[in-house]
């Protein structure tokens, strides 16, 4: 008698949820390094302190430049608002 | 009543009679909708998920909110492929905008083969959204972390 045998998984997955407007800085910034890189607990100490700090500097980068992708992005909402003469909502827009 | 995270027995099934395609594009419609326990579901009803679950249910699903519908927000899917010699799938993250949504896990389905279950995914614990964001976000694809692997 002949078989072969495989195993169906499926993984979990992780929930991120923000309250009275969308996810921050931070929340984006985790989920964009959870896809880029995880270190595994198993790692030689050595190798492991090394992934860290090295993935310490990637999500510094991020943060900042997630950061100001928002900023920049609310500055051009703000001047288009601006320039269709909403000129308060652009200032409320500009404010966040 | 509760929710278990498990590949659904009668989506194992399916695979073997090509009731599912995942490939991007062309393939099949998969949907995931959010579910609640202790009675948090529309109408008071608590969901009950797990491995025996053989398609979309309303029961115990979330109310409409924000960009949720009930129904759930529909899945991108990404190509099926392999690493070693294990196969996997995976979708796009997913977000629900302006949304209160109090949620203990979901049910992935195919919407383009009678509401057919896949998967039913344990967030271990209630997540909450008040007129915010509620984002899901699928593991990494790859042969040891994807959301479905036949290994």
């Amino acid at each position: 008698m002949f078989s072969v045998s495989s195993g169906v998984q499926v993984q979990a997955v992780n929930v991120m949820t923000s309250n009275e407007g969308g996810l921050d800085t931070e929340q984006i910034t985790q989920l964009a390094m959870d896809k880029i890189m995880t270190v595994a607990d198993s790692a030689p100490p050595a190798i492991k302190d090394q992934a860290e700090a090295f993935r310490s500097s990637i999500e510094n980068a991020l943060k900042h430049y997630i950061e100001l992708a928002r900023r920049e992005e609310r500055a051009t909402i703000a001047h288009r608002m601006a320039k269709a003469g909403q000129k308060e909502m652009a200032d409320l827009v500009r404010r966040i | 009543m509760a929710i278990t995270q498990a590949m659904c027995t009668s989506f194992k099934t399916q695979l073997l009679t090509g009731t599912h395609n995942f490939t991007n594009g062309t393939g099949n419609t998969f949907k995931l909708a959010l579910y609640a326990i202790g009675g948090g579901g529309k109408s008071s009803t608590t969901a009950t998920l797990g491995a025996s679950t053989t398609a979309f249910t309303t029961t115990g699903e979330v109310a409409s909110s924000g960009s949720y519908t009930t129904g759930g927000g529909t899945l991108t899917n990404v190509t099926p492929t392999f690493g070693g010699t294990t196969a996997f799938t995976d979708f796009s993250d997913i977000s629900f905008t302006t949304a209160t949504i109090t949620a203990r896990g979901a049910l992935i389905y195919n919407s383009s083969a009678t509401n057919a279950a896949v998967a039913a995914l344990d967030f271990s614990a209630d997540k909450t959204s008040t007129a915010g964001t509620f984002t899901i976000q699928f593991p990494t694809a790859n042969a040891t972390g994807a959301i479905i692997r036949i290994a």
